[in-house]
């Protein structure tokens, strides 16, 4: 695990500690982190026309993606988390805009949040939207895979059940039988996961 | 033969660490050696990788969500400034102070900063829309109202609103003495004009616009005289109408004191017009200034004679009495410019006329009587000759 590369310069010892406590994985951190710049996102899309709504789902789709690289360490920050999610959220709000309007957009932009070009927003935007495409054919995998499959399968791996709780209470004898039941379910899955991952265009 | 779940058993222990040493290495060994059962390892941690991130994911906006209510319910700015953690960094933030505002302010700025292009574009519309039909209802009526031109304003007078008071004068007075028994209210004209003898025979000269849409025509004398009459012929272009009086009872107005000169008239002449802007007779002096029209309309004279609503259709005479005129109209924009059409065009019209086969015969009067009498002595006779028109609609 390389940690992410941090330029002191432009970041506050404050980020520095704040990323540090998220990566650690405390929850008071991400809910400091997300009060935080709440304001200024809400403000930024209220201010272009989006709803209260609008600023949550934008707000928390950007928060995601900065969460998810400080969670794997691959966050490269080369300026304030504020500019970042900044950046992240203003292309995340662009595109619901352009994606809503026929004309073209032009979003006001609050100057002291300063210049949030060339934050790397870009990059992890594009890999996080990789990651959601993934995400989504995943879930639509996992809807085609059937009932008994598809639980067994949702315990295991994203409810974080173990295979003793799971054997209980899917009725198998024991808990091999429900570990083999796991595998056939994962070998139909791999089938329906990679047919519409791979068929479908990049 | 081992069947792809026996693998995926075998691949889930492998990555957990649970194999042992020598199946470890087996495996290890096989993984680098056969290409397929490499590509089935790396599909099932693609696989089991994104089926985690995905569970991850979902807790991860679960919390987030959380995090939101419970930021919301909160409400109050000052209880995030102070996060404690018990983490080796503290947490001192300079935090941005919320915007409070309250929730109909909110909500009304979001209904704004969401609608303002739209509601923008419906006020201009609208006011667009308002300001277009006022100049449209006025350009409208002033079309309907002065047949010519805008700027030149056609002298007939509407009687109705004058009479209208009267009316409501009379009806009160009415009413204090013996109530509801009131004479029948008098049918009202709603125009009013001059018009003048052009005959002996019971023909009449007026302008076309005071007939203009009449229903009835009534003739009223000085001395009170009335008789019906009946549009015979109009030229709308040149503002000229002929009427005929149908009365049996009328005989003849008996030889006219006037002649009708057929030539044009000079610049600079001295003449006057006789006319009814009101109840009485209304004399008017000046001088001819031009010898056409509004706008250079050669079938006109403009006269420097003051006129006013109600003259239109009065004649026009040089010194000598001869008619030389109809008074028609007057420019609004200019001091004293009132336009009559030349007596040529009333004769070239008598002359059509008596060629197409007239009901009765005309007899244009040849020779004035007036030319070396004073002017009140001209007047005197020529008054017996003017009256009012009156139009009913």
């Amino acid at each position: 695990m390389s940690r992410g590369k941090l330029t002191s310069s432009s970041l506050t010892p404050n980020d520095d500690a704040l990323i540090a406590a998220i990566r650690s994985g405390d929850e008071r951190a991400l809910a400091h982190l997300y009060r935080l710049h709440w304001p200024m996102v809400s403000h930024f899309v209220l201010q272009n026309s989006g709803s209260e709504d609008d600023a949550q789902d934008v707000y928390q789709e950007g928060v995601m993606v900065f969460y998810e690289k400080v969670r794997d360490g691959s966050l490269e920050l080369s300026c304030q988390i504020k500019t970042y999610l900044y950046a992240v959220c203003r292309r995340l709000w662009l595109k619901r805009l352009t994606s809503k309007s026929r004309f073209g957009v032009r979003l006001l932009d609050d100057e002291e949040h300063g210049p949030y070009l060339n934050t790397g927003a870009e990059e992890d935007l594009l890999a996080a939207e990789e990651q959601d495409r993934r995400f989504t054919t995943m879930s639509e995998a996992l809807n085609h895979l059937g009932e008994p499959c598809r639980s067994l399968l949702e315990g295991f791996y994203l409810l974080d059940k173990s295979m003793q709780d799971l054997t209980a209470e899917f009725g198998y004898t024991n808990a091999d039988n429900a570990k083999n039941q796991k595998y056939k379910c994962l070998v139909r899955l791999k089938k329906l996961f990679f047919a519409h991952y791979k068929e479908e265009p990049i | 033969m081992m069947t792809e779940a026996d693998y995926y058993a075998l691949f889930e222990a492998y990555s957990h660490g649970e194999l042992a040493g020598p199946a470890r290495a087996n495996l290890e060994a096989r993984l680098a050696a056969d290409p397929v059962l490499a590509l089935r390892y790396a599909d099932f941690t693609e696989m089991t990788g994104t089926l985690r991130a995905y569970g991850q994911r979902h807790q991860v906006r679960q919390r987030l969500r959380g995090i939101h209510a419970a930021m919301l319910a909160a409400d109050a700015p000052e209880e995030i400034s102070k996060p404690e953690t018990t983490e080796p960094a503290k947490l001192t933030y300079s935090v941005n102070p919320m915007l409070s505002i309250s929730r109909t302010e909110q909500r009304l700025r979001e209904f704004w900063s969401g609608h303002r292009a739209t509601v923008g574009v419906a006020a201009s519309v609208a006011i667009l829309a308002v300001f277009a039909t006022l100049l449209g209802l006025e350009l409208y009526r002033t079309s309907k109202t002065q047949p010519s031109l805008y700027g030149y304003q056609v002298l007939r007078r509407e009687v109705e609103r004058i009479k209208k008071n009267q009316k409501d004068l009379t009806l009160t007075l009415n009413q204090f003495g013996k109530p509801s028994t009131g004479a029948p209210a008098p049918v009202v004209s709603k125009f009013s004009g001059t018009g003048f003898a052009l005959t002996s025979e019971g023909y009449l000269v007026t302008s076309y616009h005071v007939i203009q849409g009449a229903d009835s025509l009534l003739i009223e004398g000085r001395d009170r005289q009335r008789y019906h009459a009946e549009p015979v012929y109009s030229d709308v272009k040149h503002d000229l109408a002929i009427l005929r009086i149908t009365d049996k009872k009328f005989t003849s107005f008996g030889r006219l004191p006037y002649a009708i000169k057929s030539g044009q008239a000079d610049l600079g002449e001295r003449v006057f017009t006789l006319g009814y802007p009101r109840e009485d007779v209304v004399y008017g002096e000046g001088a001819l200034s031009a010898r056409s029209g509004f706008e250079g309309d050669t079938a006109f004279y403009q006269v420097s004679i003051p006129v006013n609503p109600g003259n239109s259709g009065s004649p026009l005479l040089d010194e000598r009495g001869n008619l030389i005129g109809v008074v028609s109209g007057r420019q609004n924009d200019a001091q004293s410019a009132a336009f009559a059409t030349k007596s040529s065009y009333l004769v070239r019209l008598v002359d059509s006329l008596a060629a197409a086969k007239p009901a009765a015969p005309y007899h244009l009067p040849r020779y004035g009587q007036l030319g070396y009498a004073t002017r009140p002595q001209q007047l005197k006779k020529l008054q017996d000759y003017v009256f009012v028109v009156k139009v009913f609609e």
